[in-house]
């Protein structure tokens, strides 16, 4: 079970990666776009090669208009995508030097205590990120130039959501146990 | 209670939460989803704002820059770039008495072009530079010290992930910070460098030697570095020069990268995993905490205690630079214990109306400008200061045979460089604000 837990964690992670990565292409491609563009429309250029900035646009090169809002969504997705990874490998920010030096018990106490509201914490998020899905149902918002449905980008980021939700619950089950163990 | 004093309540409860381990994030949420709670008297506010809180925070177009500038650091790592720039500057300052530890802080200060991240710094070049510099000779404390320092370059040269975060908080032009932090970037090497000097002459033993290597040689060992200026050219003068905004740069730089790491062949799948595998980690942590601030700092926005608190000290007519020299003491303590991160997003929203509610002689653009650099390089030097500070552990970690006593004698030596400048740019802000 901890490993399918950790697995999950990964899948999540990388498949976060694969839209961050996904993102980097496609704003390097309007940059690419805009820049050849701006080349093509320079006076001596559009002299020595008329047309060539007019053929550039129909074939569709130039700046990804929709670039803005597909980074928006997208990088709120992958961010929910980590959710999961972080917490199985314990990588939350935290100050541990004035609890260096607590005895055991009351050291698995205190992780315990964190874990579970950390658990409530994620439980709380994924459920409002549900109501807020359903809310972009009803009023079916969507982004302003490509008119995609903004519950499509809660849907996707509500599936994460679970998943960190799962994971972390996992986690504090682990830590209720090892805070049983050493309270026996 | 009044809303004033519940805000202000909020605060020592908040750092107690802190400093008995919680998530610092977790902390933040807890305070600012209770503090609102009870401030209205019912949680529904905080249940409907929650709806869209957490989406909205992370689908922000300018935090977009973080994961990506992340990935740029991974990708640079797998590159094999932390090793090119230690070659290149070795060859040439190498053989001076203490010279390979100047060439480490130098190869920092070059990885820091190109990666906006302090501790991912530390760690790659000490991965590098401590293997060959103990094999040098060069004592342990020297060692680590130096790499720990040298790390803190990573954030201070830009891009810089801290830098961003301050932008937004402030609403001050990424831009003209990430110039702002280049020359005081510059100082800090070279700062780090006298400190190694001074070190070595007064403890002649620590200093290992490495020969001088002929003219043609050294130049040989500066061609593999190009695609790091190229890298950092791109990213920082595009960004300024306004060819694509922070996030296209961010985005071109870790292309950059990653055809560097294509190109040196290390782009393996298993690479490509680690790297995407260790953005995932500091992104979800960095933006865990970001959710967090948002909540309390909405939560202290409602209390008005920002703005109380700013013309208070306003109206006490306390000399600006005396208020300025004790908000930067407390980044000083705090950053001893803290991530630089969570302090800046704890921090910023109830310093940084006070500072620009006092007069220091300058515009409103060049004093946020100007603190912003401040506290970026106050915030460091806690990464540094014995006996907790991060970028130590992360050095020692790797170098379990050189006793942590040893590494805490020699690092306060770079302490005390880091100090001499930020004095320096408190009483000559020209220094900051030469290029803008």
């Amino acid at each position: 079970m901890d490993r399918l837990i950790r697995q999950i964690a990964r899948l999540s992670a990388l498949a976060g990666g694969v839209v961050l990565l996904a993102l980097v292409g496609m704003i390097c491609a309007s940059v690419l776009g805009n820049a050849t563009l701006k080349l093509a429309q320079m006076g001596w250029v559009q002299s020595a090669l008329p047309g060539l900035a007019e053929g550039m646009r129909a074939a569709g090169i130039g700046p990804i208009r929709a670039s803005y809002e597909l980074v928006e969504i997208g990088v709120a997705f992958v961010i929910f995508a980590f959710l999961p990874w972080v917490q199985i490998t314990r990588g939350h920010a935290m100050v541990e030097v004035f609890t260096a030096r607590l005895p055991a018990r009351a050291d698995a106490a205190l992780a315990a205590l964190w874990e579970v509201l950390m658990a409530a914490a994620m439980v709380l998020i994924a459920w409002r990120l549900y109501a807020g899905m359903l809310g972009k149902v009803k009023n079916a918002e969507t982004t302003f130039l490509m008119q995609i449905p903004l519950w499509w980008a809660y849907a996707a980021c509500l599936v994460a959501a679970c998943l960190a939700a799962l994971v972390t619950l996992w986690a504090t089950v682990a830590a209720l146990r090892r805070a049983a163990r050493a309270w026996a | 209670m009044s809303d004033l004093g519940l805000g202000f309540l909020s605060f020592p409860v908040l750092l107690a939460l802190i400093f008995a381990r919680a998530p610092i994030g977790l902390a933040m949420l807890i305070c600012g989803a209770g503090g609102l709670t009870l401030l209205t008297g019912s949680p529904n506010i905080v249940l409907a704002k929650l709806k869209t809180e957490t989406f909205s925070t992370f689908s922000n177009y300018n935090l977009s820059i973080i994961p990506m500038f992340l990935l740029m650091g991974q990708f640079a790592t797998l590159g094999g770039m932390s090793r090119a720039l230690f070659r290149a500057a070795g060859a040439f300052v190498g053989h001076l008495k203490g010279g390979l530890a100047m060439a480490a802080v130098g190869a920092c200060a070059g990885f820091g072009a190109i990666c906006g991240s302090s501790l991912a710094t530390a760690a790659t070049m000490g991965q590098v530079a401590l293997p060959e510099l103990r094999r040098a000779g060069y004592s342990g404390g020297l060692s680590t010290a130096t790499l720990a320092a040298g790390g803190t370059l990573g954030i201070l040269i830009p891009p810089s992930v801290v830098l961003v975060i301050y932008a937004i908080l402030a609403e001050q032009n990424i831009a003209k910070l990430f110039l702002a932090a280049f020359v005081p970037g510059i100082l800090a090497a070279l700062g780090y460098a006298l400190a190694i000097a001074l070190y070595v002459r007064r403890h002649p033993e620590a200093a290992g030697s490495a020969p001088a290597l002929p003219l043609r040689a050294r130049f040989a060992a500066l061609l593999p570095v190009w695609p790091v200026i190229v890298v950092f050219g791109l990213v920082v003068g595009g960004i300024y020069g306004g060819w694509f905004t922070p996030t296209e740069g961010a985005a071109v730089g870790a292309a950059g990268t990653g055809l560097i790491a294509w190109a040196t062949g290390g782009m393996s799948w298993r690479g490509v995993q680690d790297a995407i595998l260790e953005t995932a980690r500091t992104s979800a942590m960095i933006f865990f905490i970001i959710l967090g601030a948002a909540s309390y700092n909405s939560f202290l926005a409602f209390t008005r205690v920002p703005q109380e608190l700013s013309s208070f000290v306003v109206g006490q007519g306390f000399s600006p630079w005396a208020v300025l020299w004790l908000i930067l003491l407390v980044y000083l303590i705090l950053g001893c214990l803290m991530d630089s991160l969570s302090m800046i997003l704890l921090t910023i929203p109830i310093f940084f109306p006070v500072i620009m509610g006092l007069d220091f002689g300058m515009t409103p653009e060049a004093t946020a400008i100007w603190f912003g650099i401040l506290v970026l390089i106050v915030v460091e030097v806690g990464l540094i200061t014995p006996p907790v500070g991060m970028n130590l552990f992360v050095i020692a970690a790797m170098n379990r045979d050189v006793p942590i006593s040893a590494t805490y004698g020699a690092v306060l030596w770079f302490v005390a460089a880091d100090l001499i400048r930020v004095a320096l740019l408190v009483a000559f802000p020209a220094i900051v604000l030469v290029l803008i």
